[in-house]
């Protein structure tokens, strides 16, 4: 029984990192903008990502040591520095966006603008991680997360041409706008592949004192966190494809996106679209607030835990503290979110190379792994992600450049 | 063994096996033609700074004396306390009678509890 509840910390990290505002946008712009064409890239960041998310569970399992604490022991002070300030802007913007997502979740329930909610949303996710315990917040959004799964029953409820669907699982090269193509196929893989979900699943293992006996549910839960993630994210694409490519509706606002699931249920499906935006980027964001927090604690020694009273923690429980209100503040300013949302998950797939690389030495340094290091397979797989980041990182910003607009 | 590759930067356990910082830097001492040895390790901002360069580290320091006076300075613990290296450093001290909490505990007074739920 308790490790089926274990299996939940996988499904969370499915849920926050795939369904939040840059995976629902970005796969919502690829439906509208390429019909079917751009399915291959959710499966390719759902594969990596799981691939990349069992490394650092077992890496943690198995050494006690979260990936920050390696980055700061195995490589030292200057590269952990560099990829500690990388990674924090990085999840700053992620945070802002997330933030942004439930603050537009609001205002579409409310009608109020959603730069009021800002600063409340802030402080509610604030104080849910002041108060709240590790298990609390992962349990609490894995079980509430499941009402994204509203838009694979919304895919499979408008009967979806099964042929294109499934030739557009295959990569192809664009048909028109090869740039926007390109741009949002990388936004796609910056949205699913998010670098700070490694550093928060390698956390929780050790928040969650896991050890060798937990290497199978580590497979499992990896497994079936991103395939739940990347099928949701799919059934996203698919409805946007359905609902807005023929009457060829560009996505330019978060506004437009309740469209997707009253298409399928009628006025059901605003409050299901609204539900599903609001939770999953308010569990996204606090997911990111502890990752920051942790990322700071774990490589520079502090003490840290979600589940140790602030006073214990001071250090780790005020970055939090300082860094929510401060990804509040876009938002709150009414920066545009969809925006934020593009350049945020495009400069997530450009930091990818500062995590990936390091966890192909970790996963085959035997301090850290003993006999449970990569084999052949693992270590083809995750050379080949680290390539696929390191291109990614290069021919982002000219994309964004490019394709953004 | 390795210095840098096998101490430097890792973590530091105490005789409870609490976690109590990183290895932020070594002292080296040499006497006369002896080949230098290592007489203990620090634990500490000031030290970290100082490794991230020149600049970085005098900026530190300088921002440590006006805030801090000397409860700042890097915490020693000598070689001879240390009880095994393997990915972690033991050491034979007790974290909770040394300084390297200061900060922590500074700010667990002055800052948390004065925000509700902030109390022990």
């Amino acid at each position: 029984m308790k490790r089926m509840l274990e299996v939940a910390l996988g499904i969370v990290t499915g849920i926050g990192g795939f369904l939040e505002a840059g995976s629902l946008a970005t796969a919502a712009q690829a439906g509208s903008e390429f019909r079917f064409d751009l399915i291959w890239a959710v499966i390719v960041g759902a594969v990596c990502l799981a691939f990349l998310v069992e490394m650092a569970g077992r890496l943690s399992a198995i050494s006690k040591h979260t990936i920050p604490d390696a980055l700061r022991e195995r490589f030292g002070i200057r590269f952990f520095v560099v990829s500690l300030i990388i990674m924090e802007l990085v999840m700053f913007l992620v945070m802002a966006t997330e933030l942004g997502g439930v603050a537009i979740a609001l205002e579409l329930a409310s009608g109020v603008s959603y730069r009021w909610w800002a600063l409340p949303v802030g402080f509610l996710a604030w104080i849910l991680l002041w108060k709240g315990t590790f298990g609390l917040i992962e349990k609490g959004v894995s079980v509430l997360g499941l009402v994204t799964l509203a838009f694979v029953v919304g895919a499979i409820h408008l009967h979806p041409p099964m042929a294109d669907v499934v030739r557009g699982a295959l990569p192809r090269p664009p048909a028109h706008d090869p740039a926007r193509y390109w741009f949002l196929a990388v936004s796609i893989l910056g949205a699913s592949i998010s670098p700070y979900l490694f550093a928060f699943y390698s956390a929780g293992a050790v928040e969650d004192k896991w050890d060798v006996s937990h290497l199978t549910i580590n497979r499992i839960t990896a497994g079936l966190g991103m395939g739940f993630g990347g099928i949701v994210a799919i059934g996203a694409l698919i409805v946007a494809a359905i609902v807005f490519h023929p009457l060829d509706i560009q996505v330019d606002s978060f506004m437009q996106l309740p469209l997707l699931l009253t298409g399928a249920f009628g006025r059901v499906g605003f409050v299901l679209f609204v539900a599903s935006l609001g939770i999953a980027c308010f569990g996204a964001a606090q997911e990111i607030a502890l990752t920051a927090a942790y990322m700071l604690a774990q490589g520079l020694g502090w003490r840290w835990s979600e589940n140790l009273p602030p006073a214990v923690d001071a250090r780790f429980s005020l970055s939090y503290t300082v860094l929510i209100p401060l990804a509040a503040i876009p938002a709150a300013a009414g920066v545009d979110i969809l925006k934020l949302t593009n350049i945020s998950m495009v400069l997530s797939a450009a930091s990818l190379p500062v995590i990936v690389a390091p966890l192909l030495i970790l996963m085959n340094d035997r301090r850290y792994v003993r006999d449970y290091g990569n084999g052949w397979f693992s270590n083809t797989v995750v050379a080949l992600i680290t390539a696929l980041a390191f291109v990614l990182a290069i021919v982002s910003f000219p994309l964004l450049v490019k394709g953004g607009g | 063994m390795l210095l840098v590759l096998d101490v430097l930067d890792k973590q530091l356990t105490d005789r409870h096996g609490v976690r109590m910082g990183k290895a932020d830097g070594l002292v080296m001492l040499q006497e006369g033609d002896a080949p230098p040895r290592v007489v203990c390790i620090e634990v500490g901002s000031l030290t970290l700074a100082r490794r991230l360069g020149r600049h970085v580290g005098r900026w530190a320091a300088r921002l440590a004396r006006r805030w801090g006076g000397d409860r700042t300075q890097s915490y020693r613990i000598p070689w001879t306390l240390v009880r095994g290296i393997t990915l972690e450093i033991a050491v034979d001290v007790d974290a909770e009678e040394t300084r390297v909490n200061v900060v922590e505990d500074w700010l667990r007074i002055h800052v948390v509890a004065h925000i509700p739920g902030g109390r022990l």
